[in-house]
């Protein structure tokens, strides 16, 4: 049996696919394709796959991760041509390789937080003055079930803010292991909260987030 | 501020009934394609995209080059509210146009509590609700499936209704559709041309008149139409198109597997049945047939698991042959055979083992009523000892839990058989614990689920009085009281749906303006309980001037003129008076393949008929 690491791209349509419900795409996906997977043994037989990593939904992926593990061997370029002829609009495997880090050594994930500029006026601006303030408290929910206050400040000081020509973007680093994940949900949010307070009134500013790639503890890219 | 589609994906719950993008699902160029179809299902996304006949057609009509057939479910009420605030019309989940430009809106109505999703989809969709409302520059909206046997209660609603089985009559309708198109469309032309296609019902051609009690006095075709309707039927299931994929869809839906549809019709003629009685006659499909389709399927979907679809499985005359040539590359590939509606007895002991049988279908069965005099007039062909001796099976091989199905109501039913009802399951409690092999240690359950009956035309039972609401409470007290132990476990269906049900069931064209104004005072999702309320209807009709007992607890006479009899679905009135004779006098009648009982169905010289 041999271990493979799957590396796709979760975009456009395909952000709106759950982690349950994209579990159950690629198990699909693999069974069209043909890979000649290990099936998980018991009531339900269906081929192993894992992540290690599940991307919220609403939120696309540009390097995700997937593991499985084959029975026989088959070509690594052929693996990822035999997916990509079966998957649906949105999801494309970019390579298939051998593990070099184990999944408990992800530790950080790199964002871009994109806001469109016609959805609001000055929203530049903005998104400096919200980060030029000593701290932003944001409620978290914890795994209990209960929520704490986490101050998002620390955090986002090495926050990039870069122009384009349609949207202003946010690059940040984020914790996200076993122990601790901080979902980049909580700054647009608390973005949002500044921007009601600001103005009055609902202001719902729609934020794409994309999750660019995934991170060791010493912010390698996890491979 | 207002939102775009894409936004509303942000905002709602579970975005995936609302996005497209699924393996299978078919997109064109619009500007390449000369017919754009929107096929609506009157309900959720989970419950739609379970429904075989739209994947069929679905399939078909993309197989064609120049027509695009798109799917549109009901919006939940998020999503709806949404939709409304923001002026975003009804869109097509392939190319999220509004489908208010489209050439066709097709529904398919499966049940009659749909019909008011039917109303807001076409409100939703910028359309007016009545056909008369509408002019050429608007989409032909028609319907299909079970409920247009008697499409009267929704007549005003739709330009036509489309009778039996789509395949070929629809691609007919497209072609004169082409036609018409080409030379300048105009509308009426149109359906007055349609109307002459077999299986094509257009209801505006049509005038009803009533007699001074509220029934009908006659029905007049105008404009050259047929004065009966006759459905429409594929002679050769064999030969006829089946997809050899379905859309996969990304969220979990109600039926998320392979079907592969192994015959049409149903031999039984269980006289509560109307499912039994217009789909006939029995057609099959060959072995070699369903082996290929299936195994074309699983490979084309991924799926995991495909059932064998068709009315009552285990009537599938080549079952035995069929099965072990399924299981061969099924058990290989690790794919799931499931069997809905089969009977568990009668298989080889090997043959139960590899379909694992007990594990899949769990212990199901559907005795319908509680004694054998009642399922005798009913002409449901389970026996008591049948249905112990499998239980007794079930119980020496592990199982614990028992599942039995009856129905409330029915014509004839006493207080005796309601207590026959709770006899029966005390039968089985009783014959787990004298079954010496019982599982050690464990009690036994058995769950009792029971519907009320509802008449539905063309069966042998369209001129019973249904049930009133105070009947059927009363019996399901007495159940109650009859039921001596815990062991059993009593489910009982909601009488006011039932009611309504059947309301709309044998209604007429009358009945569309009730539809109209429920609709007007919010009832869109009367199909989902938790929306469904009773008394808004009660209120409509009480305002119009409409007696909801006229059409759900009247007895007819055999010589009243019933709303759908200008429609033909190949049983005869004849043959149904016969049926509902022998019901009365507790009498049962052969099944198609014991001795044709001469419904009619035969003048298609087709399927069991011929064999």
């Amino acid at each position: 049996m041999k271990e493979i690491r799957i590396r796709f791209k979760k975009i456009g349509r395909a952000k709106y696919i759950s982690h349950l419900d994209l579990t159950r795409t690629m198990i699909r996906a693999v069974r069209r394709a043909g890979i000649p997977v290990w099936y998980t043994e018991g009531f339900n037989r269906h081929p192993y796959v894992t992540f290690a990593a599940p991307l919220s939904l609403g939120f696309e992926g540009l390097n995700e991760c997937m593991d499985t593990r084959l029975v026989e061997d088959m070509p690594m370029e052929e693996m990822v041509t035999r997916l990509n002829s079966v998957l649906p609009e949105g999801i494309e495997v970019i390579k298939a390789s051998d593990p070099v880090m184990k999944p408990g050594d992800i530790a950080f994930a790199q964002y871009r937080l994109s806001f469109l500029k016609g959805k609001f006026k000055g929203i530049e601006g903005n998104i400096r003055e919200f980060l030029a303030r000593d701290s932003i408290l944001v409620e978290k929910k914890t795994k209990k079930g209960d929520s704490k206050k986490i101050d998002l400040m620390p955090l986002l000081e090495k926050a990039a803010i870069e122009t384009g020509d349609s949207a202003v973007m946010l690059e940040v680093t984020l914790p996200c292991s076993s122990t601790e994940t901080v979902n980049p949900g909580l700054i647009s949010a608390a973005l949002n909260d500044f921007l009601t307070e600001k103005y009055g009134g609902e202001n719902t500013l729609f934020c794409d987030i994309t999750r660019r790639d995934l991170l060791n503890a010493e912010g390698l890219p996890f491979e | 501020m207002s939102y775009t589609l894409e936004d509303l994906f942000r905002l709602v719950q579970k975005p995936g009934r609302y996005t497209g993008g699924e393996m299978n699902s078919v997109v064109k160029d619009k500007e390449k394609v000369n017919i754009r179809f929107a096929f609506c299902f009157p309900d959720l996304y989970e419950v739609g995209m379970s429904h075989l006949g739209m994947k069929i057609l679905y399939g078909l009509y993309n197989e064609v080059p120049d027509i695009w057939c798109e799917r549109v479910f009901m919006p939940d009420t998020d999503m709806e509210e949404l939709m409304r605030q923001n002026g975003i019309k009804l869109f097509g989940l392939e190319s999220r146009d509004s489908i208010d430009t489209f050439d066709f809106i097709g529904f398919t109505m499966q049940y009659e509590l749909s019909y008011t999703a039917a109303l807001n989809m076409l409100d939703l969709a910028g359309l007016p609700l009545r056909s008369l409302e509408r002019d050429s520059s608007h989409p032909i909206v028609i319907a299909g499936g079970p409920c247009v046997s008697n499409p009267e209660p929704i007549a005003d609603f739709f330009d036509l209704f489309v009778l039996g089985e789509g395949e070929e009559v629809s691609l007919e309708l497209f072609e004169l559709y082409r036609r018409h198109k080409a030379a300048g469309f105009d509308r009426d032309k149109f359906l007055t041309e349609a109307a002459k296609i077999e299986g094509v019902y257009v209801p505006s051609l049509y005038e009803i008149s009533y007699k001074d009690d509220g029934t009908i006095a006659s029905v007049t075709p105008v404009n050259g139409a047929p004065a009966k309707v006759r459905k429409r039927i594929i002679e050769d299931l064999d030969r006829v198109y089946y997809p050899d994929r379905f859309v996969v869809p990304f969220i979990d839906i109600v039926h998320d597997r392979g079907m592969s549809e192994i015959f049409r019709g149903c031999v039984r003629g269980c006289r509560f049945c109307q499912a039994g009685f217009i789909y006939r006659p029995v057609r099959e499909k060959s072995p070699e047939v369903i082996d290929a389709q299936s195994r074309a399927l699983c490979e084309n979907t991924g799926y995991e698991e495909f059932s064998l679809s068709s009315l009552s499985t285990s009537d599938y005359s080549q079952l035995e042959t069929l099965l072990p040539r399924l299981l061969d590359w099924a058990e290989k590939q690790k794919t799931n055979i499931s069997l809905p509606s089969l009977r568990v007895d009668g298989f080889s002991e090997e043959l139960a083992a590899r379909l694992n049988i007990l594990r899949r279908s769990g212990l199901t069965f559907a005795p319908e009523a509680g004694t054998q005099r009642l399922r005798d007039a009913i002409n449901k062909n389970l026996t008591e000892d049948e249905i112990l001796s499998t239980a007794r099976k079930a119980f020496s091989a592990g199982w614990t839990s028992v599942k039995l199905y009856f129905m409330s109501g029915l014509p004839t039913e006493t207080m005796e058989d309601i207590e026959g009802i709770a006899n029966l399951s005390q039968k089985i409690v009783d014959s787990f614990y004298k079954n010496p092999d019982k599982p050690k240690g464990k009690g036994v359950n058995v769950s009792v689920s029971v519907s009320c009956f509802v008449p539905k035309p063309f069966t042998p039972f369209q001129w019973e009085p249904q049930d009133t609401m105070e009947m059927l409470q009363e019996k399901q007290k007495h159940l109650r009281d009859s039921v001596k132990t815990k062991k059993i476990s009593l489910k009982w269906h909601d009488a006011a749906t039932s009611f309504l049900e059947g309301v709309f069931a044998r209604g007429d064209r009358r009945l569309c303006a009730v539809l109209e104004e429920a609709f007007k005072r919010g009832c869109k999702r009367d199909a989902w309980g938790e929306h469904f309320n009773l008394q808004t209807w009660i209120d409509v009709m009480n305002d119009l001037g409409v007696d909801p007992a006229f059409y759900a607890n009247r007895r007819r006479e055999y010589d009243e003129i019933l709303p759908w009899d200008h429609l033909d679905f190949g049983v005869s009135k004849k043959f149904l008076i016969r049926e509902n004779q022998l019901a009365h006098q507790s009498r049962t009648t052969p099944n198609c393949r014991q001795s044709c009982s001469g419904c009619g169905a035969a003048v298609w010289k087709k399927g069991v008929c011929v064999e």
